[in-house]
């Protein structure tokens, strides 16, 4: 089968803005995670937000008027990508560029204010700009007109999986020759009190206010729970027969993708772990790789005491305890819908670097985990394939595999 | 009109982020970038700050600065009286 190259990579994350900085935060493995201004007087108030972001400096004039803040940062992640891909939008034929994003929430701190706004003053004081500013597909939407990108245009839903899932339905879209060219990816900008309220109030979130650098803690003995994190990451993705053709640097092979369902429950994982086993299956069999051909793992690992444990139940079948892995979650938090796709990054640059980031604050590994995981620093060693995971609420799995060039 | 005049311009500048040395009286919303959308959230706005209600239908993209502020301006005085 025809393989898929990744030849551009956008983040903007807790970590920094720009690939650069968010890869050398994930590898200094120092997390993210402060206290919140914006959450001051709830039972979680701390994040993981990206810092001295300036809609105005990295977007444009007037972004602050049109844009919620998951539009901004997917915008600038896009505009990276684009850039380190090599591609001048001036000069591309706009209608074979497909745009793929995945959403968990959409503009929901637009939602809130506007919201207020209606109590507290009336209808009168709803901005005509409300629906254009929150409804999620508008962030795919906002960068088909920046980039004037033509093509196949959609954002995918899949919760927590979103951005894994839009990556696979991109590269979908390459392989049945519908574009040329996708900016595939995710974007989030979940942290708003009243979100962040409904994730304490299911007791998903870490209770660790007295610290909450600590708070977030994959594979950890002493983990209770996920903090919350915004970003995006945006890939370019191409046939890569076109990407050669081009000279275009390729930094990875995006070789497969699987995906299933639960089935099971609201919010809990399945703990047979048997839609994670199908989806990793699938993934490996479209790229064409065996369990022992995966040597490296940037696991959904949300730092809540059932998801990493179950996930790890379904690696143990999966892998054995071969393949070094990791949870960059650990450092920047859980981005919610931007999550797979940051992730995806990530494991390219892993790959590209040779290089495993390791999992932050992971001190007493949680006995009922048997896995190689990376912790305390970096681990370096020549990588072929890595597998990311990523799992939503509402039972979805996206399992991404990628490969080495 | 001046009074009307200046108000429309301080919230085209703070509210819209309009280039302030791009604001004549005849410039047309047009070409300080105020679509047909920014325009109904124009109007919004003017209702909710300065009071005054001017029906959608009355103002478009391609008045000029000084027509709107003219409208505002007739409005005012109406309900002043």
């Amino acid at each position: 089968m025809t393989a898929v190259a990744v030849t551009g990579l956008g983040l903007v994350t807790a970590a920094g803005i720009g690939a650069q900085a968010t890869w050398a935060g994930v590898c200094a493995g120092r997390s993210a995670a402060r206290r919140d201004p914006n959450l001051a007087g709830l039972a979680v108030d701390f994040s993981c937000t990206v810092p001295g972001f300036d809609p105005a400096l990295h977007v444009g004039t007037r972004s602050r008027l049109i844009h919620d803040r998951f539009v901004q940062l997917a915008l600038t992640a896009a505009r990276e990508a684009v850039a380190d891909a090599g591609h001048d939008p001036a000069g591309w034929d706009g209608a074979r560029v497909g745009v793929v994003i995945g959403c968990g929430l959409g503009g929901v701190a637009t939602w809130e204010r506007q919201q207020r706004a209606m109590t507290e003053n009336g209808p009168g004081s709803v901005s005509a700009l409300l629906i254009p500013m929150l409804v999620p597909n508008m962030v795919a939407g906002n960068i088909a007109i920046d980039l004037k990108a033509t093509g196949p245009n959609l954002v995918t839903a899949t919760a927590c999986a979103s951005g894994a899932t839009a990556l696979g339905i991109a590269r979908d879209l390459l392989l049945a020759d519908r574009c040329d060219i996708v900016l595939a990816g995710g974007s989030e900008a979940g942290v708003s009190p009243l979100i962040v309220t409904g994730f304490a109030q299911m007791g998903a979130l870490s209770r660790r206010t007295d610290d909450p650098a600590a708070a977030s803690r994959p594979f950890d003995a002493g983990r209770d729970g996920f903090v919350i994190g915004e970003g995006s990451a945006v890939l370019v993705l191409e046939r890569e027969p076109d990407a050669r053709a081009r000279g275009a640097h390729i930094r990875a092979r995006f070789a497969g993708y699987g995906a299933s369902a639960d089935a099971h429950h609201l919010t809990a994982p399945d703990p047979q772990g048997t839609g994670v086993i199908k989806a990793t299956y699938d993934a490996l069999r479209d790229a064409g790789l065996a369990p022992e051909d995966i040597d490296h793992v940037n696991a959904h690992g949300t730092s809540t005491p059932l998801n990493d444990e179950i996930e790890a139940n379904a690696l143990g079948v999966l892998f054995g305890a071969g393949p070094a892995v990791t949870s960059t979650k650990g450092v920047l938090g859980h981005a919610l819908g931007a999550a797979g796709a940051i992730e995806a990054a990530l494991s390219v640059l892993t790959l590209q670097h040779s290089t495993v980031p390791p999992t932050a604050n992971l001190e007493h590994q949680d006995p009922k985990i048997d896995l190689d995981v990376v912790a305390g620093a970096p681990r370096h060693g020549r990588l072929k394939a890595a597998v990311s995971n990523s799992f939503g609420f509402g039972g979805q799995n996206a399992v991404l595999v990628f490969a080495a060039t | 009109m001046t009074n009307s005049y200046d108000a429309l311009v301080d919230l085209l500048v703070h509210r819209f982020d309009v280039d302030p040395a791009k604001i004549t009286p005849e410039a047309t919303f047009e070409d300080l970038d105020i679509d047909s959308l920014f325009m109904v959230e124009l109007l919004l706005v003017v209702q909710a700050e300065l009071g005054v209600e001017i029906p959608d239908e009355a103002a478009t993209p391609r008045d000029t600065i000084a027509k709107a502020a003219e409208l505002i301006g007739a409005q005012l005085a109406a309900s002043a009286s």
